[in-house]
């Protein structure tokens, strides 16, 4: 595979396309400054960010874990590196010897070349933050990509894809612009094919029902996509007799406004998602397979919502849920009927972010026979990422090619295992590697989670 | 947006070339992005496809889940990727005049 090391970008959302989310993209002549008083009122407002750009020692730790930078060897992508491309600029800036000696501490001026790369790196960089996790001052260079994204969407510099996605919530209140008559149509067909599949049985799927329990809220690429995780969420709750409800307003487990602009997008989602949970008389919200989403949702909500603890509802995981169910004793699950061998792969904010690892170990073991479920390595805080982490699940041809690379890491560990089927429960990485085991032509499936428990579970009547 | 000129038609598409007024359709366009799809003739079957995504999303305003599309159209999934080789999702939504999928896809 050759190596490419030039500047490749993702096809970039029209001027017309960021208005429709209320930024007037800033001129050429006015970018630069504009971009250097963003990174000045940043210093003042994320520690981590300042942390990231006085502290870094060059140790090179990062490199050898960043599945991005292993996959092009382009020295942008050592995380260090990437953080470079902003950190010169605030040398030369905001610190005395960086104004006075700018050649002696790698300072440099600001110019629209090194904006075109903030372009091309923080959107090859997944937000993984496996060079996090090894970095032994603790930076976290993906808050550096975070506030890099943030700064060029701000200048109306994005992909099409974000955007687009962007404009898709703000219109629908879901990535892929579902509308609730759509939603309906599907869940219909979805019960239609439980009951083929599995002997009549009748599940519900209910939307927009008012006093409802739990207000689930699935992955809207399981529309599309990974219907059998829906499917296998709704047999859980038929399972265990919840009073539930999908919302056609928030029928969205990620959150792109979290990957791109965590000012307005991101909120917008989580003021839907608590409007319609008081609307619905929700006590409980689970979370469908999502794995940026799910660390907006756990680690986000409560202070970018604002509302005070009174008016909190709790959210937790389905996984969380399932395991506590297993874990005491009400599921009779039958885990002859997933007769695979299988892996997991841990979705990136899940393990790392979000110690969500454990749950879903037992939920494998108890789904699978005993021995079927072979970890790969490294495994949970340690995971490398799918290669398509934070959205970058582009497919202009240059970027589609940048993805088999990042994702040559994960293909190793999956080769190892032998495995026949690839457990990814998070859609960013579902839709990374229904093609990425294609590309790298290995023979598995890749599945979810939630899949695995509907399949398993025992209904008698 | 940009706009391309087919049949002396002014027709406005988003930057991955998708139709951005489905209104707008007629089979001019669809042959139109067949030739950019590398598909050299649309026969009986494809056109099967493109009304039953027509239908649907005139219906509903998304598009199908593939498999959905599969089950009643009639048309399994293999023969689908030989009718559309970019797939479904892609290929035969853009012929239809159908928006691109946003979102993790």
């Amino acid at each position: 595979m050759s190596e490419v090391t030039g500047l490749r970008q993702p096809k970039r959302a029209s001027v017309d396309l960021f208005r429709k989310l209320g930024v007037e993209p800033v001129p050429d002549n006015e970018k630069v400054q504009m971009a250097i008083r963003h990174i000045d009122e940043f210093r003042f407002k994320v520690r981590s960010f300042v942390m990231a750009m006085e502290s870094c020692v060059k140790c090179g730790a990062c490199a050898e874990n960043c599945h991005t930078y292993l996959g092009t060897r382009d020295p942008n992508n050592i995380p260090a590196g990437r953080v470079d491309l902003i950190r010169k600029a605030y040398k030369r800036y905001f610190t005395v010897q960086g104004q006075l000696f700018p050649g002696l501490v790698g300072a440099q001026d600001l110019d629209l070349e090194t904006i075109e790369k903030w372009y091309s790196y923080f959107y090859q960089c997944s937000e993984c933050r496996r060079c996090a996790h090894v970095c032994p001052f603790g930076l976290d260079t993906a808050e550096v990509t975070m506030i890099g994204r943030q700064i060029l969407f701000w200048l109306g510099i994005g992909p099409q894809l974000h955007t687009a996605t962007a404009g898709a919530i703000l219109r629908t209140g879901n990535h892929m612009g579902l509308t609730k008559a759509g939603i309906i149509d599907t869940l219909e067909f979805l019960a239609e094919e439980i009951e083929e599949d599995y002997e009549g049985l009748k599940v519900e799927f209910p939307v927009d029902k008012p006093d409802s329990d739990i207000l689930y809220i699935p992955s809207s690429a399981d529309f599309m996509l990974n219907a059998n995780t829906l499917k296998g969420a709704a047999m859980f709750f038929k399972y265990v007799g919840a009073n539930w409800t999908i919302s056609s307003e928030i029928t969205e487990a990620g959150n792109f406004g979290y990957l791109m602009d965590q000012n307005r997008i991101q909120r917008e989602m989580v003021t839907r998602l608590m409007e319609q949970a008081t609307k619905l008389g929700a006590k409980k919200i689970v979370w469908g397979e999502c794995g940026h989403g799910w660390r907006a949702a756990k680690m986000y909500v409560s202070t970018v919502s604002d509302l005070p603890a009174s008016r909190r509802i709790p959210i937790t995981h389905i996984h969380d849920e399932i395991e506590a169910y297993i874990k005491a004793g009400l599921l009779e699950l039958d885990p002859k009927r997933n007769d695979r061998k299988v892996t997991l792969h841990d979705p990136c904010n899940y393990a790392r972010a979000c110690g969500h690892a454990d749950n879903m170990r037992v939920i494998m073991n108890a789904v699978v026979p005993k021995g079927a479920f072979v970890e790969m390595k490294p495994n949970r805080e340690a995971n490398f990422c799918c290669g398509g982490g934070s959205g970058i699940l582009f497919d202009d041809p240059d970027m589609y090619q940048f993805r088999i690379q990042a994702s040559n890491k994960k293909a190793e560990q999956v080769r190892e295992t032998e495995a026949d089927t690839l457990c990814a429960p998070c859609s960013i990485c579902k839709a990374q590697l229904y093609p990425m085991v294609k590309e790298h032509k290995l023979p598995v499936e890749v599945v979810g989670l939630v899949d695995l428990v509907g399949h398993a579970l025992v209904f008698r009547d | 947006m940009p706009f391309v000129e087919i049949e002396g038609k002014q027709i406005e598409v988003d930057e991955d070339g998708f139709m951005v007024d489905p209104a707008q359709w007629w089979p001019g366009w669809a042959h139109y992005v067949a030739k950019q799809e590398g598909i050299p003739e649309l026969t009986e079957r494809h056109w099967h496809v493109i009304e039953f995504l027509k239908d649907y999303y005139a219906k509903t305003g998304i598009a199908p889940m593939i498999r959905k599309l599969c089950k009643e159209s009639g048309i399994p999934l293999k023969e689908m990727y030989e009718l559309f080789p970019t797939g479904p999702a892609k290929g035969a939504c853009k012929c239809a005049g159908l928006p691109k999928p946003t979102g993790c896809v």
